[in-house]
């Protein structure tokens, strides 16, 4: 009992970065954007937000600053794809690149190369009251830091927005059928634009998350390729919200079990052990894509005075 | 990517054009010119402001970027040696590409490819060069083609988004050279994860010296050639552009497009594993982590660049390699960041793909 | 004209070079069935998308009710009382009828979905009209003269008082046409205006009050049903005309009843050139469409085959191609069985394929003329030499073939993608052409295309048979199929459901029977 407690309790702050993360690229998703720069903006998130919080000292402030930066990527991506009609993928590894670049530029530029690795203060956590003290549930749910349930409180958001609000409806249906959408008075590029922004926005939240969560530290690699598993979990989930939470449990949980495992050390090459979550990775996408369902226009730009759509 | 297929073939083989058709073609080389030197020159431009933002000369930083490679003999050794594993890594993306498949997984094709021409270099380090070289450099070939073909087999048997296999792979290749650094053949001394040296015969020869060049540039270049005449010129190559240009006409017309398509994939991957090959046996003699530097970014950055010419690779290659030795002393001599040339990189494409935007309108008028 | 609805004055609209609206006027009066008539390219639509706010216009004005009205969106217009019924659906696939007609409306709260007072709206509408459809089922369950009510209900649901419909009754029966036509009727009884964008002169005149005829961007007249018939009309809309097959061209573009054309196309021979035995073929999800089809085709005939869409067309063609394998029988083509070979097997074998869809299954957009050309042929030896492409005798037979089928473009190197949908056409003729083919399908080859090319297709066709080649024709225009074909097969849910010869057609048993209700089972 004890183990699985301890599993799950670290299970939940591991699902947060995959969370926010998938959320955002869900959002721009249903919209029919379909965003390739996660990991790029990943890296600058946790790099800011990094800097933002050593610099002035709150975490909230360098949580928003991720924020920011990476909406303002987002905003690019959805101008040059929604105004200038640029293949998405294109500009979205372009995106990847430039923010891969302006990380290492930002670290440098206010870290410089030093002896001692600066250190920012982890979050704490907050339990719930009351909650909190519900045994088992108490203890794997509600004694965390606040950005877990930020996280999930903008999932649930992002659900209810989908589906059971008008503006939803409509916003769902320009990832379907833009045409039809833009034909029945539904602004196309404002809908992918703000979504498009947002989503970044949460991306960077969630690379952000990362050193705050453990070490306090920042590092090149601490992304490891999280940006791009995340692509995997909204196709996982049929980019529906709900759908992503529990792929999110999948992804963090054999994240865990990796940490956990090469900590135990069980006999095998720890290599093999941290292999295991980009392996499952792998099988779990041969049945993704047999079932999952995902927009029809994902990844395609729309053009009202195009004369050959439809 | 819509325009995989522009390059019209009749200006390779078509019949001489009549004098009327010089001015045309002129013309028409300009409009693919242009785009480029302009793109370049503003990335610059925005890249200067942001060096003059953080307090740096922008000038001195941009003279040490771009005369590094030419000032020195050792800077155009460095360039061409960096020339070979980014315009490699640059094919594995493009060649899939021409079939409309992104291929993300160069970086972890290329360390598998290190590691199978490691492997015989090690354990037949023994035999002669005649023998033993043609044996690393196949098994690299051999080992990306596998590589990335776990890839195209998960993609044509059950539809896994190639993006995302391709990038999961690289992951797990990190892993595995790490396990064979430390574990196979480890070189205890060497403070970093490292394989021990591979044998005499394994060894690409030189030229030259003091640096000595190595002969894998040599080879790249005949395989640019290769690439190019298979490309342009053979039923498979037009096969392959085709199932990219148009996936369900290619279809209609006979052609097995799943299968084309993964085999644009396994090709890619066994040019870079070759490129992994030709990095242990010409620049390290062995394999260590690390090794796989920034090529699969910058071989995806040339591969955008060529917009779907074969024949651009080469020479957007040599410029990003340029710019790529240029950083290191960038930084040394005029304090900025080597990720500012990253960041232009990314600001000469984004110009690139604004300006088809431009010449389709200026075209108009 | 006293207080019309709309006056669109003097409207110009650009693409690039092409001039598609050169100074158009139109005015429709209230209570008013307008059809706006011409051939494919005449810019009816165009026209009537800048109305809907989809296209900004160059120049000129529009007045609604007599009020100037400025219109930059499809939101603009709806708020101007003004709907429109495309001629592919606007529809989101995995929405229900009711969620697809509230999308965008502002009943009810934005913080919360209840759909049951648009429901019974819904209802009330539907019936009103003569519309019935079910608010919840999903659309893309539905069949299309469903979901043709269910984007007029969309229409009416927002208080449309003038209701553009284009090309409405593409894909309807001769008996959904008149119910159609009824409801049209009713709504302009009930005070609405409609426009009715066609290119079947026999249409406007049935259900129409007055007309304008469109050419070339152009609006060429505006005439009242009451002084006009469909000589005139045809005159108007193409051009008068002496050519040989121009009878056939008149009834197949639906001037004249397609029914009394006594000409005949082909020359028919005496040997089975294609013989289909109990075909079954499945769709991508692998419910059978087409069920123990029969099909005899003799050298040089014209078989044309009658049907709705989604009645397996699309199946059939492309088995009968090579494309999509045979689920079960046979097909022979001159006397070789071709089941599972491979799709370039089936091309060597003299099959050669006009898709319906051209853009998405006939051509390699960003290629050239020339690599056009070569697709499907690249492994031949007529292409190759030395084992490479030689692309210099490839562009050689790329400039004849563009001066042969009178191909507009700059050269062979033009980027087919490019090119107008007529030319695009005529290239994948040239490339079907060029390997001498034993049978010939065609999907829908003149959809979409303006007059001079649809003419063109047929003589095509003409040649064709000339030269011994079976030709099957698969299209929903019926007039199309009617004019022709020396037989006509409709196609009911992937079966024979009826055949009649050239001169004995009645094309309203053809309707009943493509509709599942004809007693002639074969």
């Amino acid at each position: 009992m004890g183990e699985i407690t301890e599993f799950l309790t670290l299970m939940i702050p591991a699902m947060v970065p995959f969370l926010l993360a998938a959320q955002g690229t869900v959002l721009s998703g249903r919209a029919g954007v379909f965003n390739v720069s996660q990991e790029g903006l990943m890296v600058l998130g946790a790099a800011v937000g990094f800097l933002v919080s050593f610099k002035v000292g709150s975490n909230v402030v360098g949580m928003a600053a991720a924020f920011a930066i990476a909406g303002v990527f987002g905003l690019v991506l959805a101008y040059m794809t929604t105004q200038l009609r640029l293949d998405q993928f294109v500009v979205g590894l372009a995106l990847y690149f430039a923010a891969l670049g302006a990380a290492g530029l930002l670290y440098r530029e206010v870290i410089g190369v030093t002896m001692e690795p600066p250190l920012i203060p982890t979050l704490e956590d907050k339990p719930i009251p009351l909650l909190s003290d519900i045994p088992f549930l108490g203890e794997v749910l509600f004694d965390h830091d606040l950005v877990v349930y930020l996280a999930f409180a903008i999932s649930v958001a992002i659900w209810w927005f989908m589906y059971k609000t008008r503006s939803g409806l409509a916003f769902r249906s320009i990832g379907e059928n833009p045409k039809a959408a833009d034909s029945l008075g539904i602004n196309v590029t404002w809908a992918r634009t703000w979504s498009t922004v947002v989503g970044s926005g949460l991306v960077g939240m969630a690379g952000a998350y990362l050193p705050m969560v453990y070490t306090g530290l920042y590092t090149e690699g601490m992304v490891a390729g999280r940006g791009w598993l995340v692509i995997a979990l909204a196709f996982l989930g049929g980019w529906r919200p709900h759908l992503v939470i529990a792929g999110a449990a999948f992804f963090a949980g054999m994240e865990v079990l990796a940490l956990r495992a090469q900590v135990a050390g069980i006999g095998i090459p720890h290599q093999f052990v941290l292999m295991l979550p980009y392996v499952a990775t792998l099988l779990v996408m041969v049945f993704a894509f047999r079932w999952a369902r995902q927009p029809s226009f994902l990844g395609r730009n729309y053009d009202r005075e195009s004369r050959l759509v439809g | 990517m819509s325009d995989t297929l522009t390059a019209p073939p009749s200006a390779a083989s078509g019949p001489p054009a009549g004098p009327g058709q010089r001015p045309r073609r002129v013309v028409e080389a300009l409009w693919l010119v242009v785009p480029y030197i302009v793109s370049v020159v503003l990335a610059f431009v925005v890249g200067g402001l942001i060096i003059a933002a953080i307090g740096r000369d922008p000038f001195a930083a941009f003279e040490s970027v771009l005369t590094t490679s030419f000032n020195t003999r050792f800077g155009t050794i460095e360039t061409l040696h960096k020339w070979v594993p980014v315009l490699l890594c640059a094919y594995a993306f493009a060649i899939p590409l021409a079939t409309g498949k992104f291929n993300i997984g160069a970086e972890g094709q290329l360390l598998v490819g290190a590691t199978g021409g490691v492997a015989l270099g090690i354990l037949w380090s023994d035999l002669p060069m005649v023998l033993l070289l043609p044996c690393v450099l196949v098994a690299g070939a051999l080992s990306g083609a596998v590589w990335a073909g776990i890839a195209a087999f998960l993609m044509t048997k059950f539809q896994v988004n190639e993006i995302l296999s391709t990038v999961v792979l690289n992951f797990i290749s990190f892993q595995l050279i790490d396990y064979v650094a430390s574990h196979v053949w480890p070189d205890r001394g060497a403070g970093h994860p490292a394989t021990t040296p591979v044998g005499e015969g394994a060894l690409l020869p030189g030229i030259g010296q003091a640096p000595p060049m190595h002969t894998g540039v040599l080879l790249t270049v005949f395989l640019v050639i290769v690439i190019a005449v298979f490309m342009r010129r053979t039923s498979t190559g037009f096969e392959m552009r085709a199932v990219g240009a148009n996936l369900r006409a290619a279809q209609v017309h006979g052609i097995r497009t799943s299968r084309l398509a993964g085999a644009g994939l396994v090709v890619g991957g066994a040019v870079a594993g070759l490129a992994g090959a030709i990095e242990v046996a010409g620049v390290h003699g062995k394999m260590l982590e690390g090794m796989q530097s920034n090529f699969l970014i910058l071989g995806i950055i040339v591969g955008l660049m060529a917009r779907g010419s074969m024949l651009a690779l080469p020479f957007i290659a040599f410029g990003i390699a340029v710019l790529e030795v240029g950083a290191g002393s960038m930084q040394r001599t005029a304090q900025v960041p080597v990720e500012m040339v990253l960041i232009i990189e990314a600001l000469i494409l984004l110009f690139l793909l604004l300006s088809d935007i431009a010449r389709a309108k200026i075209r108009r008028h | 004209m006293e207080n019309p609805r709309l006056e669109m004055r003097g409207i110009v609209k650009t693409f690039g070079p092409v001039t598609a609206l050169d100074a158009v006027d139109l005015v429709v009066g209230r209570n008013e069935v307008h059809g706006l008539l011409g051939g494919n390219g005449a810019g009816k639509t165009t026209l009537m998308n800048v109305l809907y706010g989809l296209y900004r216009p160059n120049a000129g004005e529009v007045l609604l009710d007599g009020q100037p009205a400025s219109i930059g969106s499809p939101k603009d217009a709806i708020a101007a009382g003004v709907g429109m019924v495309h001629q592919t659906f606007l529809q989101v696939d995995n929405y229900t009828v009711t969620e697809n007609i509230v999308l965008g409306t502002d009943v009810p709260g934005p913080l919360r979905l209840d759909l049951s007072d648009a429901k019974a709206r819904i209802r009330e509408l539907s019936e009103r009209f003569g519309l019935t459809v079910d608010p919840d089922a999903v659309v893309e369950d539905l069949p299309v003269g469903v979901r043709q009510r269910v984007e007029i209900l969309k229409a009416l649901y927002r208080g449309a008082k003038l209701l553009i419909l284009d090309e409405p009754t593409t894909n309807l029966t001769p008996q959904e046409v008149d119910d159609l036509f009824g409801s049209m009727r009713a709504m302009v009884d009930d005070g609405m205006s409609v426009v009715l964008i066609t290119h079947k002169i026999r249409e406007t005149l049935s259900v129409c009050d007055r007309m304008t005829v469109m050419r070339d961007g152009r609006r060429v007249e505006t005439i009242e049903r009451a002084d006009t018939d469909a000589e005139h009309l045809a005159e108007k809309m193409v051009g008068s005309t002496t050519d040989p097959g121009a009878a056939v061209d008149a009834a197949a573009l639906g001037a004249v009843d397609a029914e009394k054309v006594e000409e005949i196309l082909s020359s028919v021979g005496t040997t089975t050139a294609v013989a289909v035995r109990d075909l079954v073929v499945v769709n991508d999800q692998g419910h059978e469409l087409i069920q123990g089809f029969e099909l005899e085709l003799r050298e040089g005939e014209i078989v044309g085959i009658a049907g709705v869409a989604g009645n397996g067309q699309v199946e059939l063609a492309e088995a009968l191609a090579g494309v999509r394998p045979l689920r079960s029988g046979s097909v022979e083509v001159s006397g070789r069985s071709m089941g599972g070979l491979a799709t370039s097997t089936w091309l060597h074998h003299g099959v050669a394929y006009v898709p319906e869809d051209r853009h998405r299954d006939g051509i390699l957009p960003t290629a050239s003329i020339t690599e056009n050309l070569v697709l499907g042929s690249q492994r031949s030896p007529q292409v190759r030499r030395r084992g490479l492409i030689d692309w210099g005798a490839a562009k050689q037979r790329a400039v004849d073939a563009i001066a042969e089928f009178s191909v507009r473009a700059n050269g062979p190197a033009t980027l087919v993608g490019d090119l107008s949908g007529g030319n695009i056409q005529r290239v994948i003729l040239a490339r079907a052409f060029a390997r001498q083919p034993r049978m010939l399908i065609l999907h829908n080859p003149t959809r979409g295309l303006d007059i001079g090319s649809t003419r063109f297709v047929y003589q095509q066709v003409r040649k064709a048979t000339a030269a011994g080649c079976a030709v099957l024709l698969i299209s929903e225009d019926l007039d199309e199929v009617i004019a022709l074909s020396d037989r006509v097969i409709a196609l009911y849910q992937g079966s024979r459901a009826g055949e009649w010869q050239h001169g004995s057609v009645d094309a309203y048993a053809v309707g009943r029977s493509m509709t599942g209700l004809g007693e002639a089972r074969v």
